[in-house]
């Protein structure tokens, strides 16, 4: 039986798994399923929420009437911490955070270790040695102490102390942007887990996962379909 | 290496010193007065605040920079704006999430009144980190929960507080559920009403909601019939407690509220509010602890999930039947005992001894009843191995669990005679029978008890590993469980065992003391005085009687006028004659009984006894001392003649009672000329 996809070909009657589905007869099947527009918005809010998107969140609400599920001005505490630590405010972020939620680094002892490491990393980015060095000595130590499994984190940020060009040693990675946003997204997840929410994902990163999860058990059987191979375009390819 | 360098210099930090270390500002700054006081506490409670937050080496610092009695202070000072108690209790929520040793400290500075204390405040923030405060503190065993207790209307002031919102919601539950530790905890709790206050939490969505009220409810279940029957018949909005449970131990819900409802409804079932046949159990439960003990889920909840079966299926052999073959139990169980191949992060020790702890209790319930769910466990590979390997273990726990499973399997001693062909089992099995913990000896010695009749070829062996004195040792014990256990297992290493051994049992119980016998004869369970009964009997079987007789007439005679003399039931007498009947089975053995008047006297009077089995066997003593086919005969025919013997017989001929007219006919024929 052709694979081509070739509309025409006669199928037999039982269509047997392994004999794989032509990509246009999978297409109208996806587009017969009906999701309602409500739905769809809800995802979308979710996200935005999630994600502390709340200018965009606000006006979401606005345009398609969906309710955003909590009050979001609960997000402007949240959003002011994340951006303390996108400006490299490190200490500012530490002091909110414990105004805001007393018991969260405490019961999050990886990620304080980060925001601290973060901290040493904002000093050595301004060339302020000896507050590195003081600081990497009375708060930094202990935490080694305690979570043998950061040392090694530990140890190349201490490395970057030892480099006229920290940015161009080869532990220069940790002196990117970039690595703001990482501990910033860890702080985010900590806050939605913390805040009774259901899941500290968004329900829409959960269904992309959902997706791959089952593309991959249908390859792990063999099985021939049309798979999505971009999930930023939702594009389908042929079955193979 | 870099960090070698500066961890050293955190040397002179680390030492200990009895007065407060040199304090920074802002402890110092903590006690200060005057009228800049609240100008200079509010940065320096905020502060410390930030400062121990993370880090236990810091809170252990300011510990000894002596902050903590002023904190105190300051959380009790009405006086002082909001925030600077909030602080204060912020940083004693902090502190407490540090090391048990910081806990421990925080608690002895008498710190748990002065958190209860805020409770009465009208600030809602310093009433919710009071709470959070206050569950890190419970949540140690060594917490004093009598403290909850102490202080009168706490209870149902912090059920009211309950409802005021999420966090305290999660708060009071687990608070709650950490101090039903002993039976008036649980009692004083299901009084105040903490049952139909705990219902409305089963409804909501959060599971940091759920989980503690389901706790609090399990942990008030626990071996409590009264609060348990309340719990399952409490209504909350036309909905039973237990029904609401149900809804939270569905498949598509977080594993460990499954697991956590399931143990709640276990502990329903064993205190007898809900029946074995409730489909809540049989079909809710009981599935769900099976699946549980798969290999897909972690180590802790499989620990939970074959312990809580356990439990569960204990006692009822319905149970076991339907776990036994459910979802491959039995094979997933012995999965347990396995020592992973691959290590991939070191081996959690602790985990892995309770892994097969588990499976031993597992199996102890799953093979308490049945013979064909005990073939299954004994025909698992390599599972006899491993169990006999648990006795040996040097963990106590570990031990106990092996001996009980053993001692649920050697119900089936006959499989087991395949299994332990070489002598592997005895040695340590008789090693627990020197074990100080009372309850490995108890069940150790059961388990020798059954395996012990039918493993003869094991008895020599056994003999030569002391075990005979270990058996006389155990019947002087105050615990009557093991004086039993003792008893029997003399009884039965006697049953059908040459004149050496019988011979050395004798010996034994002598070397105890001259009375043992009759001390053991006199004894306040009545199962000891059978078995020891038992074990005479056994004592005098053929070929032995006489010369047993021979070396221990006189107290064995002695004995039996004793019993027969006692205030014992009808079984103990029966067991007494049918002694009799086996010394006047003896050659020269029965003249001990017929140069004895007494005992002549009483037998016959046991001939007419209302009782027709103690009827049985006086015959029979008169049946063996007859006996025409052995010399001497007539002499004792005559006596027994003298005694109306012979008239008293005929008299019983008439009798309805089978067994009683085989005996009186075969005696009878006996005085019969040939």
């Amino acid at each position: 039986m052709s694979n081509s996809g070739n509309g025409t070909t006669s199928e037999s009657r039982h269509n047997s798994v392994r004999e794989g589905h032509s990509k246009e007869k999978w297409m109208e099947k996806i587009d017969s399923v009906q999701i309602p527009r409500s739905e769809v918005n809800k995802l979308i809010m979710n996200y935005l929420v999630t994600e502390g998107f709340k200018d965009a969140a606000e006006k979401f609400q606005v345009e398609s009437g969906t309710e955003p599920g909590i009050d979001l001005k609960t997000l402007d505490q949240r959003i002011r911490i994340l951006e303390s630590i996108q400006c490299g405010e490190i200490q500012e972020a530490v002091e909110m955070i414990n105004s805001y939620q007393p018991e969260l680094l405490d019961d999050n002892r990886y990620l304080f270790f980060h925001l601290q490491q973060q901290h040493l990393i904002e000093l050595i980015r301004n060339r302020n040695i000896d507050d590195a060095l003081k600081f990497a000595q009375e708060n930094l130590a202990d935490q080694g102490e305690e979570n043998s499994a950061v040392l090694e984190e530990l140890e190349r940020t201490l490395a970057l102390l030892a480099f006229e060009e920290p940015e161009t040693s080869p532990f220069g990675d940790l002196l990117a942007v970039s690595h703001r946003q990482k501990v910033a997204s860890e702080l985010n997840t900590a806050f939605l887990g913390a805040d009774n929410s259901e899941s500290s994902v968004s329900k829409l990163a959960y269904l992309l996962k959902f997706i791959l999860w089952a593309q991959e058990e249908l390859d792990k059987k063999k099985v021939r379909y049309p798979k999505m191979t971009d999930m930023a375009t939702a594009f389908i390819d042929d079955s193979k | 290496m870099s960090v070698d360098i500066i961890m050293s210099s955190q040397e002179d930090l680390h030492s200990t010193r009895l007065s407060f270390d040199e304090a920074p500002w802002y402890i110092t700054d903590l006690y200060a007065t005057g009228s800049d006081k609240v100008a200079k506490l509010g940065p320096a409670i905020s502060k410390l605040k930030n400062m121990i937050i993370g880090s236990n080496r810091q809170k252990s610092q300011a510990l000894r920079q002596g902050m903590l009695p002023q904190v105190l202070n300051l959380l009790g000072d009405v006086s002082l704006p909001s925030s600077i108690r909030q602080d204060a209790c912020i940083s004693l929520g902090s502190l407490v999430k540090g090391t048990p040793d910081n806990v421990q400290t925080v608690v002895s500075a008498n710190s748990i009144p002065k958190l209860i204390a805020v409770l009465e405040s009208a600030d809602e923030k310093l009433i919710s980190y009071s709470l959070s405060c206050l569950t890190t503190i419970f949540s140690h065993e060594f917490a004093p929960t009598e403290a909850l207790f102490a202080t009168p209307g706490l209870i149902p002031h912090l059920l009211v507080l309950m409802n005021e919102s999420i966090g305290n919601q999660a708060s009071v539950a687990t608070i709650l559920s950490n101090s039903c530790k002993t039976r008036e905890q649980q009692e004083t709790l299901c009084q105040q009403d903490v049952v139909i206050h705990l219902a409305p939490l089963l409804c909501l969505s959060s599971l940091k909601v759920q989980m503690p009220a389901v706790n609090c409810l399990t942990a008030l279940a626990h071996k409590n019939e009264r609060v348990s029957n309340i719990i399952a018949t409490t209504r909350y909005k036309d909905t039973l407690i237990s029904d609401l449970l149900l809804c939270l131990i569905g498949r598509d819900g977080p594993i460990k509220l499954q697991l956590n409802v399931a143990r709640c409804i276990a502990y329903l079932h064993r205190s007898n509010a809900l029946s074995s046949t409730d489909p809540k159990v049989v079909m809710k439960a009981l599935p769900c602890l099976v699946r549980l003990c798969g290999k897909e889920h972690d180590q802790q909840i499989r620990i939970t999930a074959a312990e809580t079966l356990a439990y569960l299926i204990e006692v009822d052999k319905e149970l076991q039947g339907i776990a036994a073959i459910s979802n491959h139990l039995i094979p997933t169980l012995a999965d347990y005992l396995k020592t992973p191949t691959v290590v991939y992060k070191p081996l959690n020790k602790s985990f892995s001894v309770n892994m097969i702890q588990a499976a031993f209790w597992a199996f102890a319930s799953l093979g308490a009843n049945d013979e064909n769910i005990r073939k299954r466990i004994i025909e698992t590979d390599n599972l006899m191995d491993r169990v006999v390997a648990g006795l040996d273990d040097s963990n106590e726990m570990v031990a106990l669990a092996a001996v009980r499973c053993l001692h649920s399997l050697s119900r089936s001693v006959h499989q087991l005679r395949t299994t332990f062909k070489d002598h592997s089992v005895w040695k340590p099995l008789m090693k627990l029978l020197q074990h100080g913990n009372q309850e490995i000896l108890n069940v150790a010695s059961s388990t020798v008890c059954n395996l012990i009749l039918e493993f003869s070829p094991a008895k020599e062996h056994m003999l030569n590993e002391g075990a005979v004195e270990k058996f006389c040792k155990l019947t002087q014990h105050s615990d009557s469980r093991l004086r039993i256990n003792g008893i029997w297992a003399l009884m039965n290493v006697a049953f059908q065992a040459d004149e050496i051994v019988k011979t050395q049992i004798l010996k034994s119980l002598r070397e105890i003391g001259t009375d043992q016998v009759f001390r053991l004869l006199s004894d306040s369970e009545v199962m000891v005085v059978m078995k020891t009964l038992g074990l005479l009997r056994n004592l005098l079987s053929a070929p032995h009687i006489d010369h047993i007789m021979d070396l221990y007439g006189t107290e064995i005679m002695q004995a039996t006028i004793l019993t027969l003399e006692g205030d014992h039931g009808p079984d103990v007498k029966e067991q007494a004659l049918c002694m009799l009947a086996n010394i006047a089975d003896g050659s020269t053995a029965k003249e001990l009984i017929m140069m004895n008047e007494d005992v002549l006297k009483k037998i016959t009077n046991y001939l007419l006894h209302a009782n027709p089995k103690l009827q049985v066997a006086a015959v029979l003593c008169i049946s063996n001392l007859a006996w025409k086919e052995e010399d001497g005969s007539a002499e004792r025919q005559s006596k027994l003649r003298e005694m109306q013997v012979p008239k008293i017989l005929h008299q019983l001929i008439t009798t309805s009672d089978q067994a009683l007219f085989d005996r009186v006919k075969t005696a009878l024929n006996q005085f019969a000329p040939n």
